[in-house]
């Protein structure tokens, strides 16, 4: 006799396991929505068009501490050349991975292996090495010179800081990029194939364009990381206030600019707060709620990217 | 009695699919043609399955030959072998000899691009790149052309679309993006693109099989009128379709050419037995 009533044993658990994924989620949600919500109320009365616009200024007093504006450039300097240096390398590799390499060669597997553990260094190990390497005599060019007297180079500048945070989010970039690379259709390559182009034109004229939304994202997920990183530039940048140059602003100085020391929103943040021997807490709060919002903006724009590809492409 | 509410339309969809639905003989035109393909001893393996074995046939110029045959009888890898587009498979094995125009396309100072270009391609799937209608064909162009004014560009993409008998469709919508067309109007764009390099040649691997049979009509009409001035090679599982539009046929049946002759030989009076049953319906 069919029967479709009664039975229902796993229904109970059906239950729970939802309410439990419910749960999780809310939690997920609730922590980052409470840590926006706490910076805004610690930093939110800090920010007004004297703090964006002016530049820090040492003082004890919290209301002369100046404001985010040589900070905010100074990330803004750091997140486009760190992009800048990363994205021809990362293209490069990803169409390489994904066009080129077959998957049985032993030196895939080392080249995977090799980027799986770049992306796993810790980034305060990126800045040591990055400190140690820039400080030879060798790389004056990229960061001035050292103490009196001595053949080692400064080794902090904007431009050696960019050098390092390039390395630090090269692995992510590639792998972004190389996953929009493989999902452009096969059909596409055939077609271009079959008009009698060369694989390095398809690459170029077909593959390319038509992943550019998926490379669009790789771009700006690796901005995001650039901007949130503080221990690269904390230790590859210097703690500078300010910038090298006065002025830093005019074309004529930009070289200078780059060479010199400088800060970011997350070092600033760091050095406003306690644990940097600083005592302007509005400040330091004002700065990383800033910077949430930065990041924030950063990675709707990826998703919002991400969704314009389904819709462009097939 | 008014007719009015019938609109041009609608009475151009009812010719169409009243010719698709009679059963019409097939085509007679003569196939003493010269061949523009020569295929001799055509044995094909992917790694060690082997898909084709000693597969010789000869390609008339300016007709329509389709190979015809069940699923996985070898007949668009013996396709796919004529513009050398097995090449990009690695484990693609061949012997036997291809001549295109008495040439070995496989000789030494072969180049790969001069082929393709003289042996155009369209799949089953239409496949227009995700750019303007004007775009796919501009690209394809300019490939094998190089620099070109904007006029003579703008006239050689025109051409082409007319060609394919596409161009009053999208003449006003020409920036507009290629996937914003129907399927068939796709198909006929892929057919334009390989069109506007001026091919010898063009083979279609199942063009209509994703098709609705309105739009299989129309590009099987543009088939007919194309025949005149190009070799067609369409590889079908549709066996009405064949019947309707080609002139020579090559049945293939598990990686072996069974039989090759005239479509109305093969229709009518097919000489192998496996021929017979395959017409008849008897499997596929």
């Amino acid at each position: 006799m069919l029967s479709i009533h009664g039975g229902g044993r796993h229904g109970l658990g059906s239950k729970v396991g939802t309410v439990l994924c419910w749960i999780a989620s809310i939690i997920v949600a609730a922590v980052c929505i409470s840590i926006i919500g706490y910076l805004l109320w610690k930093g939110g009365h800090s920010i007004n068009w004297r703090f964006l616009t002016s530049d820090p200024a040492a003082s004890l007093m919290e209301d002369a501490a100046g404001g985010v504006r040589t900070p905010m450039a100074g990330t803004a300097i750091l997140t486009l050349l760190s992009i800048a240096l990363a994205l021809p390398v990362a293209i490069g590799a990803a169409v390489y991975l994904a066009e080129y390499m077959n998957e049985r060669w032993w030196i895939t597997r080392i080249v995977r292996i090799g980027l799986e553990t770049l992306a796993s260094v810790p980034s305060v190990v990126f800045g040591m090495f990055g400190l140690s390497v820039f400080t030879l005599g060798t790389f004056k060019f990229l960061s001035g010179s050292g103490a009196e007297g001595s053949q080692a180079a400064f080794g902090r500048s904007f431009l050696v800081a960019s050098i390092v945070m390039a390395v630090h989010i090269l692995p992510f970039v590639i792998k972004v990029a190389e996953e929009a690379i493989r999902n452009v259709p096969a059909s596409l390559r055939q077609g271009a194939l079959a008009l009698g182009m060369t694989k390095w034109r398809t690459i170029s004229k077909v593959v390319l364009p038509a992943a550019r939304s998926g490379i669009a994202t790789a771009v700006v997920l690796g901005m995001g990381l650039a901007a949130g990183d503080t221990a690269i530039v904390w230790l590859t940048l210097g703690g500078s206030m300010t910038m090298g140059v006065d002025k830093w602003w005019q074309v004529g100085n930009w070289i200078a600019t780059l060479r010199g020391a400088g800060s970011t929103l997350t070092t600033f943040a760091y050095f406003n707060s306690p644990a940097g021997d600083g005592n302007s807490a509005g400040a330091a709060f004002g700065a990383a709620f800033l910077l949430v919002c930065i990041v924030l903006v950063f990675n709707l724009a990826a998703v919002v990217l991400f969704r314009r590809r389904n819709l462009n492409g097939r | 009695m008014s007719d009015s509410f019938l609109t041009a339309d609608s009475n151009e969809t009812f010719a169409i699919l009243e010719g698709m639905l009679s059963t019409s003989a097939p085509r007679v035109r003569s196939t003493d043609a010269p061949s523009v393909f020569e295929v001799k001893g055509l044995d094909v393996s992917y790694g060690k399955k082997r898909v084709l074995h000693d597969v010789s046939l000869d390609i008339p110029e300016k007709r329509i030959t389709a190979f015809i045959g069940p699923s996985g009888c070898g007949k668009s890898t013996a396709l796919r072998c004529l513009n050398r587009m097995n090449d990009e498979i690695p484990s693609f094995r061949m012997d036997g000899k291809i001549t295109l125009a008495g040439q070995d396309i496989r000789g030494k100072a072969v180049n790969l691009t001069a082929l393709r270009r003289s042996v155009g391609m369209v799949f089953q799937q239409p496949n227009p790149f995700p750019m303007s209608v004007y775009d796919n064909i501009a690209l394809a162009v300019r490939e094998h052309q190089g620099r070109m004014g904007k006029a003579e560009l703008d006239a050689v993409v025109e051409q082409a679309l007319r060609h394919a008998s596409l161009w009053d469709e999208v003449k006003d919508s020409l920036k507009d993006s290629a996937l914003s067309l129907s399927g068939g109007q796709q198909q006929r764009l892929c057919i334009a693109r390989a069109l506007a390099v001026k091919p010898a040649v063009i083979m279609l691997d199942e063009p209509c099989a994703s098709l609705d049979p309105i739009s299989t009509a129309r590009i099987e009409e543009l088939l007919l009128e194309l025949s005149t001035d190009y070799s067609i090679i369409i590889v079908t599982h549709n066996m009405a379709q064949a019947k309707r539009i080609s002139d020579k046929v090559a049945f293939f049946l598990m990686g072996r050419l069974i039989e090759m002759g005239d479509a109305l030989q093969v229709f009518e009076a097919p000489v192998r037995q496996e021929t017979a049953e395959y017409i008849r319906g008897a499997f596929g």
